[in-house]
């Protein structure tokens, strides 16, 4: 501001001093009158011109700095959000005052466009919230399903409509269905329904579908989906696309096939210990067991086959309670080496009949598991029981027990010296109902020991069993049973 | 085996006293088996005894005999097996056969027309009733004194 007035002093001191000169060279001049008139022009017009001089420079030079200020003072305002002030520059006022006005105006705009995007931002972040959650929930069902728009493009689809009509996922959005989907019948219902703009009904139709490319190996695998069509509608109450559902009956029909399995091995089970009790008892009744002896054979058959329904019946039962997870669990702490000692003592006698010998290896510590005790011992006796049922006279049956302190768990193994397993047979071996065909006549058996064994050790007890053989080798079954019991996981 | 299976002797001999015929009967399951024996040897026939189907199959090759009873599911040879094997061989190709099975509704009723299979009967079964299908079957079997008369010879 000092600056200012000393320029300001100086203008004022110079124009007076340039205009006294210009008067004193004015009078000078005119008194020339001896020279020549280009001569006087000449010289006022360079006395001028030297005068002007004199006056532009200082005052270009104020000019320069105070837009110079001005300029230094708008770029400040352009980087900081504070109000403008421009000051000091009274004679550019006029200026300052429009320009402050612009921008005025530009940051009310600039306020009221941040707003909008504001907005829109949020509408976004919902919309893709929205959007995120209906993906989650379509890659969540275990149906397949595939969005398609007006053009029958892939607007959405989930992982396993990805995995079922083999495509990938990422690459398929916004493809036209004939690059997407393999099956020709199933791209014909899509854009059939598209056709039709029915928005009411949905169709429901049964077919097989091939999943997959027919490049890859040329025969795709086919299952049988129950697929749902329906038309979508958009705001101007137009076919917006279409929704498919596939459905996959596959596990279905199996499950029912295994049901009527079930019966069907069930019943056949059943039936053989039922003709024998029923053919004995009408032989007693028609008088063909002539004496005693015969007769009290008769008894002791009919005797033993209904003890053997009665048992077949009970494993039948235990295992679907099992599987029904509504079986009674009384869970104690449980000694293996006791319960390995009761079902040896309870199996000596078979195996003095076949003068087999049984081995134990019990480790010296304390071998406790939380568990049911009645259960286990029913695993204990029906894996040794095997082993004695499945090895010619003189083997040996050796049961072992430990624990084992990575899984802490108590691993009880049942290795004999008999038939051993064949390598077919093993993966089957705790099926229901199965019996390797040509041991059938070894040993009698439900073909549900194992099968229950295998429930009462991994369902009811989260323990493993297994079992490894060679042909002619000999068996070794194992299960293992987690000292603490992990109640959480209770399924009963 | 069996004490009883000696027993067809005096009782059975009214029964059945001209012509012993024979009759092969093939189970897996020994009791079914005892309790067919016991009641054909009552009746006076001539009873051989299998458990599975290829000793059955050889039985009837050596021995021809006049009809067979064989359970279907057995383990090495099935029942329908072994009316294949009987069928493709000329001497046993005529030998009625009929077949015991605890699951009836799983037989192809187009495997039935294999061989010379009679009938089929579902366990549980009564042994009158196979005895009463039996001598029907035999009564009215052309071969019957063809397979009488190899036995003599």
């Amino acid at each position: 501001m000092q600056a200012g007035k000393i320029a300001s002093l100086i203008l004022v001191l110079l124009v007076t001093a340039v205009a006294t000169l210009l008067r004193v060279f004015a009078l000078w001049a005119w008194e020339l009158d001896a020279a020549p008139a280009t001569t006087r022009v000449w010289m006022f017009a360079a006395i001028v011109g030297a005068v002007s001089a004199t006056v532009l420079i200082p005052m270009g030079g104020i000019l320069d700095r105070s837009i110079t200020k001005l300029r230094k003072q708008i770029e400040n305002a352009a980087t900081s959000s504070q109000p403008i002030i421009l000051d000091g520059l009274s004679w550019l006022q006029p200026i300052s005052r429009a320009f402050i006005g612009a921008v005025d105006q530009f940051q009310q705009r600039e306020r009221a466009l941040r707003n909008q995007l504001g907005d829109l931002e949020i509408r976004h972040r919902v919309s893709e919230a929205e959007r995120r959650q209906v993906e989650a929930v379509l890659h969540a069902l275990r149906d397949a399903v595939v969005v398609t728009d007006a053009f029958n493009e892939v607007v959405m689809a989930n992982q396993t409509a990805a995995a079922v009509l083999g495509f990938d996922l990422k690459a398929a959005l916004h493809k036209p269905i004939d690059d997407v989907i393999h099956d020709q019948a199933l791209r014909q219902l899509i854009r059939d329904t598209r056709d039709t703009a029915n928005f009411t009904d949905t169709r429901h139709v049964e077919q097989a579908v091939s999943g997959g490319k027919p490049a890859d190996g040329g025969t795709s695998e086919s299952r049988v989906f129950d697929i749902t069509l329906s038309c979508v509608e958009n705001h101007k109450h137009e076919v917006g696309g279409v929704v498919t559902i596939l459905h996959d009956l596959t596990r279905e029909r199996e499950i029912s096939q295994m049901k009527s399995d079930f019966v069907s091995k069930a019943s056949h089970e059943l039936r053989t210990p039922l003709s024998s009790i029923r053919a004995y008892v009408e032989m007693l009744v028609d008088g063909e067991a002539t004496d005693e002896a015969s007769r009290a054979e008769c008894y002791r058959i009919m005797q033993n086959e209904t003890e053997r329904l009665g048992r077949l019946i009970d494993n039948m039962l235990n295992i679907s309670r099992i599987e029904a997870g509504i079986v009674q669990i009384d869970r104690e702490n449980v000694d293996m080496k006791g319960l390995v000692k009761r079902a040896l003592h309870t199996l000596e006698p078979q195996a003095k009949e076949k003068k087999m010998a049984l081995h134990t290896r019990l480790a010296a510590i304390d071998l406790c598991v939380e568990g049911d005790a009645d259960m286990l011992y029913q695993v204990v006796l029906n894996l040794v029981s095997n082993g004695v049922k499945y090895t010619p006279e003189g083997g040996r049956v050796t049961i072992a027990a430990d624990s084992d302190n990575l899984t802490r768990s108590v691993l009880v193994t049942v290795s004999d010296t008999g038939l051993g397993i064949p390598p077919d047979a093993l993966p089957k071996l705790f099926d229901k109902f199965y019996r390797v065909e040509n041991y059938k006549r070894v040993a009698k058996g439900t073909g549900l020991g194992l099968s229950l064994c295998k429930h009462i050790v991994e369902t009811v007890h989260h323990g493993q069993i297994g079992v490894e053989s060679k042909l002619g080798m000999g068996s070794k079954f194992w299960f293992s049973i987690p000292m603490r019991y992990a109640g959480s996981k209770a399924a009963a | 085996m069996m004490k009883f299976e000696s027993q067809p002797d005096a009782a059975s001999q009214s029964a059945s006293p001209t012509s012993r015929q024979r009759i092969l009967v093939v189970d897996d399951e020994a009791h079914i088996v005892q309790v067919l024996s016991l009641k054909l040897r009552n009746a006076g026939y001539d009873v051989l005894t299998a458990i599975d189907g290829e000793e059955g199959f050889e039985l009837a090759v050596q021995h021809r005999p006049n009809l067979i009873i064989t359970d279907f599911q057995m383990p090495y040879m099935t029942g329908l097996e072994l009316c294949r094997e009987l069928a493709a061989n000329p001497e046993t190709a005529g030998i009625p056969v009929v077949i015991l099975t605890a699951r009836g509704y799983a037989l192809d009723p187009e495997d039935l027309t294999i061989g010379n299979i009679k009938n089929v009967l579902s366990k549980p079964f009564s042994p009158r009733a196979i005895m009463e299908l039996i001598q029907r079957l035999l009564q009215s079997q052309p071969g019957a004194q063809a397979g009488n008369r190899s036995e003599v010879a």
